[in-house]
């Protein structure tokens, strides 16, 4: 007898304003473990708004949201880095830790480091970090509590070539025990093999595409 | 939520004391302060133990409010605050943090200030002391747990939370009158009975609290 897959996150009717102007609406999609649904869209469209709707930070106005992942088994990584520059990556990592009641000692969060190739940085301020040694101590924070549900606004800003096949790689092993992934991205080429499903939004209201990946062509697509 | 909001205290703590970023403005504001208000005075003049102890809580105000700036501003830098919103620790546990490593901070700032108003301002502790210190320690709770919650209000942009703190402010007016009150006597000034003015800070403290509690997932939640 097999199980369904577990639901994750639904939007039935998702709408969103911001004032007068219409982000979104019409939004429909299902997320169950172990899938990735990317969400492409230009600028503007509402892609980071939606990832921000389902993470709970921003109501939508219309339609309904169900995330059945609590915020400790969510991973949410946006725009910023959120890293106290002040702070070695070490403390950085360890205080996240703290905050999420993980009970790592300092070598597992050394290893965490190491996982990121911030093993030789890990003492160093964070202030002094590049954009990509800053993004992947980022990174290093978003997986600390082994999320099921990954919200990844545009993660390979900042990441080089290696970096960048790292993060492919550590969104793959996420997602084979079980995780599920929301992931906006703008390099369709490299990233789109990686996803299951596609919602493209047009930034003109209803999404301009919900579908398989395998469906999904960008040129085709009118937003 | 004590856990949590130790975790915060510490972590800012850290980063205030030990990397002294935004700590030493705070108590040169507040040393400035009790240095300018000196050079008001003849030389040999002494200051009435009320206007010394009006002037020390004053230093303590523009201090916490430096501190509750600096508090909050470690978490905008890089967008700490998203991950600080979105982890599983309640919220009003960032205010209590804030609040608990404010009041460390203040209470710092006020050991460097009570030895500057004898130097400066020519006075000395003739009166009742303890009263005074259980005054200090109820008014500071006061600052604190109000300034947090402005402090989380000064960060946004917009200008309705700017209104806001100017619309707060004055609600520490009480606390501060009931503050020097208890300061005054510690310098010599005329005993009055202080029972009042210690309840007057109790029903503030107990009020800024409640209204921190209930209002700061609200201030300081959502989109960041």
């Amino acid at each position: 007898m097999t199980h369904a897959p577990r639901q994750l996150a639904a939007a039935r009717g998702l709408g969103k304003f911001y004032g007068p102007r219409l982000v979104f609406k019409d939004v429909q999609f299902t997320l169950t473990a172990g899938q990735c649904l990317l969400l492409a869209g230009p600028n503007g469209a509402g892609k980071s708004t939606l990832l921000k709707v389902l993470a709970g930070l921003i109501p939508a106005d219309a339609g309904t949201c169900e995330v059945q992942v609590g915020h400790d088994r969510l991973g949410f990584l946006g725009h910023v880095t959120c890293i106290y520059p002040q702070l070695s990556g070490l403390e950085n990592l360890r205080f996240w830790a703290k905050v999420h009641g993980l009970p790592l000692d300092d070598d597992a969060l050394r290893q965490r480091l190491a996982a990121v190739h911030l093993a030789d940085a890990a003492d160093d301020r964070a202030g002094t970090y590049s954009r990509g040694m800053a993004q992947r101590l980022n990174l290093a924070r978003v997986f600390l509590n082994a999320p099921d549900l990954l919200l990844l606004d545009e993660p390979g800003t900042g990441l080089d070539a290696a970096s960048s096949a790292l993060l492919t790689k550590t969104i793959r092993q996420a997602r084979e025990r079980g995780a599920g992934v929301i992931w906006i991205s703008h390099h369709l080429e490299r990233d789109l093999p990686e996803a299951d499903a596609v919602l493209a939004l047009s930034g003109r209201g209803a999404p301009a595409y919900h579908g398989p990946a395998s469906g999904y062509t960008p040129e085709a697509c009118t937003c | 939520m004590l856990r949590a909001a130790l975790i915060i205290a510490h972590k800012d703590l850290r980063l205030l004391v030990g990397r002294s970023s935004g700590l030493v403005q705070a108590v040169l504001l507040g040393l400035v302060l009790l240095f300018l208000f000196s050079l008001s005075q003849a030389p040999g003049q002494r200051l009435p133990a009320q206007s010394a102890a009006a002037v020390f809580w004053m230093a303590s105000l523009f201090c916490e409010i430096l501190v509750v700036n600096a508090l909050f501003f470690v978490e905008e830098s890089q967008g700490a605050r998203l991950a600080l919103t979105l982890s599983p620790m309640p919220l009003q546990a960032i205010w209590l943090g804030k609040a608990l490593a404010s009041l460390v901070l203040l209470l710092l700032a006020q050991c460097l200030f009570l030895p500057a108003s004898v130097a400066f301002l020519g006075q000395s502790f003739s009166g009742d002391v303890w009263p005074a210190l259980a005054m200090v320690l109820l008014a500071d709770w006061g600052l604190v747990a109000l300034g947090a919650l402005l402090g989380a209000l000064s960060q946004g942009q917009a200008a309705r939370e700017s209104l806001l703190s100017v619309v707060l402010f004055p609600l520490l007016l009480p606390l501060l009158l009931a503050a020097v009150r208890g300061m005054t006597q510690a310098l010599g000034g005329p005993p009055e009975p202080l029972e009042n003015w210690f309840m007057t800070a109790g029903a503030f403290d107990l009020m800024f609290t409640a209204a921190a509690l209930f209002l700061f997932p609200y201030v300081y939640g959502g989109d960041a």
